[in-house]
């Protein structure tokens, strides 16, 4: 059951089949189950159960708020909800309790979803990997140990089925995780908390790790991540789910805690692009407490009607080529190219020249704005703080050392000296300037009659532990977000979906780029593709 | 219509699991096409000098902890020289993909507010009803250089 | 002189004196002006201002004999008045309870973002209007980064590069009372206009060692003005800021009330030699009232001049205005210069407000903010009124000018005149400036606590227009009536029949009277005492219990002596 997607669970209860309480009881079981992949932060039993509760209510009595009724979801710990912790997954914000909820939050709740947990996340969403939390890294439920069988469809019913046993890859020497652990970016002076297990796993990529590893093993039926330079969609990728990072200012930031306020989104992740479909329309529209959200209205995206492939135009841009892009993710991309011009599609490729810059461009514009969204963190109104009480600087700066990661203090040190009156011109400016350039990239392209972009997620499959952390936090970012985060800069809606598993056993996934507030074409080619290549369902052994 | 469609379908996905690494599509660049750019093109590197140790150190109060601390930051701008070299005259800077936009005004009426229990729920220290500071504007104490960590180290 | 009133209104209690000496030497009433001059039944006692112990000189000689000029730009925080604030939508009365207008957003909790109030934008574009600057069609928003713990971001939201408006002017005259000076005519460039947010309030708590915050005043909406630094001196600024409060009352976008912190003004001063570059300057800080603004910068440009004369360097820094002791000390430790590292609001779009009657830009759904719409909604301007004043009523720009400051005053003229308009207005004028005035201040009354109803005063003015009663005749019905009596004036005249007497018959025989009964003081006037005229015409005053028309008694009383005198 817990393999459905949100749609089939939902028939499910519309037809009495089963009842909101059961479907959390057995979400909460398995997220219990799952504990040592370090998925959620905090599980947030009573809440879940009270939800739960109110919607056997409202199923009974037939008013269901929508799709989404009684449905268990996860967001991830940076999105503000109320009086349960939102730790961000730093010491800075371990004990911090919202006084409000975040406004998509609050939409899910009004639609009746049920909230699971809190996932983890790397802290204040810096990483690609899920790896810098204070809670611990997070684990890719694919060949994590656990058992799992991958089902296929072929159409709408389960035909074929595969037993797969994942389990731990021997490649490679082991190494023991206390040893890894002092080459990661997480300076916690009193010692890690990390598991003792040995044996080296799959990362579940970031920074919103827990909530796509949340989906994916069946905890919950869809999570909300964040995407600032391909937070929502790397994970995705890695854990073979759905990410789709919204246009900006189509969904509300109000509650989300920043990481860069130009670029951030709320992400949806979800098994199924109809799924990806449902969330969205729940979510999106203009919010008055968010004055960067679009005041157009939004029109509900609707699916149902296939899409004529033969209309589309698709764009390969041939920068998305980038050193260490492994041959697996070649093949997938040329594949579905392929079958793409096959069934009619126009194929072209395409040029955005600017692309090589995007990460350079980011890096200051990201680093920038955090020297500035940090700077509140100083003890006063929340947060940690520390003893000192000799003078405002000496609070700040002790609490600031103690409270932020080793990445974290270094992008703001690094945003402040791009800040600084005799840099401004040369990084930032300079840096929003290159941004124009990304974004006209995009521009020619949709105006040259693309409808959407074709191109990788990231460079491999989802990689090892003890590989990750070999680079620092900020050379793994550059290349991990390589694909993901030009469209960040130019605010243009992209999707991930799986495509097919590597030689590890491992998801391949590729991501469909499209013109601003055009979700409507962007995940109709997304479900097309979807039904075309049939990723295998990941169903865990009970 | 419908049979036939999922039958293409079938058909589809086993030629697509058959596919080896052989021969790309042809709107895929075989090789990557991004050439790093040379070091000789970029702006020497940036070396960070005690003073701005210290500036950066009071703008940020964060410290950089140790050398290392030092050397990631000059990594950082090594790693953010490379827009330097992008022509970009003639371009106008990108603030937010919203610039076209306009900013919503609000009405001038209170909907916020009195609910001081709730903004002071998560301060640490407060009295009576106010937030507690320690006493301000008392610079920084001053600590040994991180320059000459090593030496220090080395002296040991 | 008691000093009645709030500080707010001090400038005029200086400019009161000058006026009188000068409207005595006006010709302000009917009369002749031989006539004038000798009746001086009232001494203005020579008025010395706290000023005058300062220089109000703007150049004076050093032992070198050259000249220091001293230069001042003002920087002005006025409080918007408006129901929320800048960003969020927490209340902004004064006096409320710790914390108790304070939202999520002005707390910084994390995760929320900033609202902009619409008519925060209004009442900086009409104030720009009024001072004639340049509005922006599209302005944007910056964050300006510094540590302080009233300020729970980190960063105050404030307009750096693009700013609401720009290259305004503001006219404003300047009086100096005690000083040599004429009032003059003055003008201050607007460098720009500005919307940020005003910050919380930090009580220091020395014992404890520590700092008591209240974020009330957090995100309360602020215009900042910028002017350049084309002011000479602290009488010049004081006057610039008592013009700035008549306009911002005016337009109702600021209540001014400085002790309440709704109006703050920072000094920049330095000090140079002629013909030199400019010195380095100083801010000065803590100026709590118009009055202050004078003494705090006549107070640096000194300090300056002494430090460089003794050989010393003037350093850059921020000073507060001490009150108590009347000097400058120096506050913030500014020796490391502040690198605020400005960088755009990422949360707030650009905000447009439309130049013209033009059509609204598409993809926006809510009423643009239309500055033409605006400006036909610009109130009257003070210096249209003082112009109007002038030109239409013909009274002295003088009195024009202490007519506009005082509202409650301006009110009773306007009534006076529409109530008849065959009221001579400078006579209206003068019964409004001198003697309710006076009177108000000998009682120690306010003009808000006045007993005199504007149809009261009308009447008096026409009593004397019409001669029925004379001036001193007209300040003992304003005393009568302050003392509680109810009666109208014409009634008081009526009742203590203290109408004048202008019978010329009856004035000869008064005259007559005088000079019998004064045998002597007409042999002293005779033989050159000139001075003893007076005493004469006091005596006649007397004897008609000060009834008489002077003028004519004056007259009379003349014409009898000549006769003597030349037989």
């Amino acid at each position: 059951m817990l393999s459905l997607s949100v749609r089939q669970i939902s028939r499910k209860l519309q037809d009495g089949v089963i009842v909101p309480s059961d479907v959390c009881t057995a979400c909460l079981y398995q997220a219990e189950k799952l504990k040592k992949l370090n998925i959620f932060v905090r599980l947030t039993k009573e809440v879940a159960e009270h939800q739960a509760k109110e919607s056997d209510v409202r199923y009974t009595n037939g008013n269901v708020r929508s799709l989404l009724d009684g449905i268990p979801v996860a967001v991830k710990d940076n999105y503000c909800t109320r009086n349960i912790e939102t730790t961000c997954s730093s010491r800075m914000l371990e004990s911090f309790k919202p006084p409000y909820n975040a406004t998509v939050v609050q939409k899910l709740q009004d639609a009746g979803a049920v909230l699971l947990g809190k996932c983890n996340m790397d802290e204040f969403a810096m990483g690609s990997g899920t790896v810098d939390s204070i809670h611990g890294p997070t684990k890719n439920i694919w060949q994590s140990g656990e058992k799992y069988t991958l089902l296929r469809n072929v159409g709408e019913r389960a035909t074929s089925v595969e037993q797969v046993q994942g389990c731990n890859s021997t490649h490679g020497s082991k190494m023991v995780y206390q040893e890894l652990h002092h080459l990661s970016s997480h300076s916690n002076k009193e010692g890690s908390s990390s598991p003792s297990e040995e044996g080296d796993w799959f990362i579940a990529g970031g920074s919103s790790g827990g909530s796509a590893v949340a989906v994916a093993s069946g905890a919950v039926f869809a999570a909300l991540g964040s995407d600032t330079g391909g937070s929502t969609r790397n994970p995705a990728a890695y854990c073979g789910v759905v990410g789709l990072k919204p246009s900006y200012g189509l969904l509300s930031r109000h509650g989300l805690i920043p990481l860069v306020n130009s670029m951030d989104v709320p992400g949806i992740l979800t098994r199924t692009v109809d799924d990806a479909a449902t969330l969205l329309n729940i979510l999106a529209g203009h919010d008055l407490l968010d004055s960067t959200t679009v005041q157009d209205s939004f029109i509900p995206l609707d699916l149902s009607q296939d899409i004529d492939i033969s209309r589309i135009r698709i764009g390969i841009p041939k920068e998305y080529n980038c050193p260490g892009m492994s041959d697996e993710v070649m093949e997938t991309w040329s594949g579905v190219a392929d079958i793409l011009e096959r069934a009619g599609a126009e194929v072209v490729q395409v040029s955005m020249p600017h692309t090589p810059s995007s990460i350079a461009c980011y890096s200051v514009l990201n680093q920038c704005e955090v020297a500035s969204n940090m700077a509140r963190y100083d003890g006063i109104e929340f947060g940690l703080r520390t003893a000192e009480n000799r003078s405002t600087e000496e609070l700040y700066a002790s609490t600031r050392s103690q409270g932020f990661n080793e990445t974290v203090r270094g992008r703001i040190l690094a945003g402040n000296y791009f800040l600084l009156q005799r840099n401004y011109p040369h990084y930032f400016l300079q840096a929003l300037k290159v941004r124009r350039l990304i974004a006209q990239d995009f521009t020619h392209a949709w105006s040259s009659g693309i409808d959407v972009l074709l191109t990788p997620t990231t460079l491999t499959d989802a990689p090892r532990y003890s590989q990750f952390i070999s680079r620092d936090n900020r050379e793994q970012c550059a290349s991990q977000d390589y694909c993901t985060q030009p469209a960040n800069m130019a605010g243009c809606p992209a999707v991930t979906l799986p495509i097919k598993l590597s030689k590890q056993g491992l998801p391949l996934s590729l991501q469909l780029m499209g013109q601003s507030y055009r979700e409507d074409v962007l995940l109709a080619v997304a479900k097309w593709i979807e039904t075309a290549v049939d990723f295998p369902r990941l169903q865990l052994e009970t | 219509m419908h049979r036939l469609w999922k039958h293409n379908i079938f058909l589809e996905k086993f030629w697509f699991l058959q596919q080896n690494a052989r021969s790309l599509n042809s709107k895929i660049p075989p090789t990557p096409i991004v050439k790093p750019i040379e070091e000789n093109k970029l702006p020497p590197r940036t070396k960070i000098d005690q003073k701005t140790i210290d500036l950066l150190e009071r703008l940020s109060l964060v410290d950089f902890a140790n050398k290392k601390g030092i050397e990631r930051l000059e990594d950082a701008i090594r790693f953010a020289d490379q827009i330097r070299v992008i022509d970009t005259t003639g371009v106008e800077p990108m603030i937010s993909v919203l610039e076209d936009r306009t900013l919503y005004l609000h009405d001038d009426i209170v909907t916020d507010g009195n609910c001081r229990k709730e903004v002071m729920s998560n301060a640490a220290l407060t009295e009576e009803s106010y937030f507690v500071a320690p006493q301000g504007n008392i610079p920084l104490i001053p600590r040994d250089s991180l320059l000459t960590e090593d030496e220090n180290l080395d002296q040991k | 002189m008691i000093l009645l009133y709030s500080e707010g209104k001090s400038v005029f209690t200086f400019a009161l004196p000058a006026l009188l000496i000068r409207a005595w030497t006006c010709r302000n009433f009917s009369v002749n002006n031989n006539d004038a001059k000798h009746f001086l039944s009232r001494k203005v006692k020579s008025y010395v201002s706290p000023t005058s112990t300062y220089t109000t000189e703007t150049k004076f000689k050093n032992k070198k004999q050259s000249y220091w000029k001293s230069v001042v730009g003002l920087e002005i925080h006025a409080q918007i008045t408006s129901t929320s604030k800048l960003f969020s939508q927490a209340g902004t009365e004064f006096g409320v309870p710790v914390n108790a207008n304070v939202s999520f957003f002005d707390a910084a909790i994390p995760g929320t973002l900033p609202m902009l109030n619409r008519r925060c934008v209004e009442a900086g574009v009409l104030t720009a209007l009024a001072l004639s600057c340049r509005v922006n069609p599209v302005s944007f928003f910056d964050r300006k980064h510094y540590f302080y713990s009233d300020l729970p971001a980190g960063y105050q939201i404030t307009q750096h590069r693009v700013p609401l408006a720009q290259e305004g002017v503001l006219e404003f005259h300047v009086f100096t009372p005690g000083s040599h000076h004429k009032p003059y005519s003055k003008k201050s460039c607007i460098k720009q206009l500005q919307l940020e947010q005003d910050s919380g309030k930090s009580l220091h708590d020395e014992e404890a060692c520590r700092s008591l915050v209240d974020l009330n005043r957090a995100g309360i909406p602020l215009m900042e003005l910028v002017f350049e630094p084309d002011l000479e001196d602290g009488e010049e600024a004081a006057a610039l800021v008592k013009e700035l409060m008549l306009i911002l009352q005016r337009l109702g976008t600021c209540s001014c009330k400085m002790e309440e912190g709704a109006l703050r003004v920072d000094a920049n001063v330095s000090v140079h030699h002629e013909g030199e570059p400019l010195g380095v300057r100083t801010e000065v800080k803590n100026i709590g009232s118009v009055r202050a603004v004078g003494h705090a910068i006549q107070y640096e440009i000194h300090r300056q001049v002494k430090v460089l004369e003794a050989g010393g360097v003037i350093i850059n820094e921020t000073r507060a205005w001490d009150a108590d002791s009347k000097q400058t000390v120096p506050m913030r430790d500014k020796e490391e210069k502040q690198d605020y590292r400005y960088m755009p609001e990422p949360n707030l779009p650009p905000l447009r407000v439309l130049l013209n009657d033009q059509p609204a830009v598409p993809n926006t759904y809510r009423d643009h903010i239309n500055v033409q719409c605006l400006r036909r909604k610009l109130p009257e301007l003070p210096s249209e009124t003082r112009a109007k004043l002038t030109n239409k009523y013909g009274i002295s720009p003088e009195s024009a000018a202490i007519l506009v400051n005082e509202n409650v005053l301006l009110q009773h003229f306007y009534d006076i005149m529409e109530e008849k308009k065959s009221r001579d207005p400078k006579l209206s004028t003068n019964i409004l400036i001198m003697e309710l005035l006076t009177i108000l201040n000998k009682k120690k009354l306010s003009l808000e606590a006045s007993p005199f109803p504007s149809h009261t005063l009308g009447e008096i003015v026409d009593l004397l227009q019409s001669e029925k009663i004379n001036l001193v005749t007209a300040r003992k019905i304003l005393q009568e009536i302050i003392s509680g009596n109810s009666m109208s004036p014409s009634e008081v005249v009526e009742k203590y029949e203290w109408t004048q007497i202008t019978n010329p018959s009856e004035i000869e025989k008064v005259c007559t009277a005088v000079i019998e009964q004064n045998p002597k003081l007409v042999e002293q006037f005779c033989s050159g005492k000139t001075k003893v005229f007076n005493s004469l015409v006091g005596k006649a005053a007397k004897i008609t219990e000060n009834r008489a028309n002077m003028a004519t008694v004056v007259q009379v009383l003349t014409a009898k002596l000549r006769k003597i005198q030349n037989p």
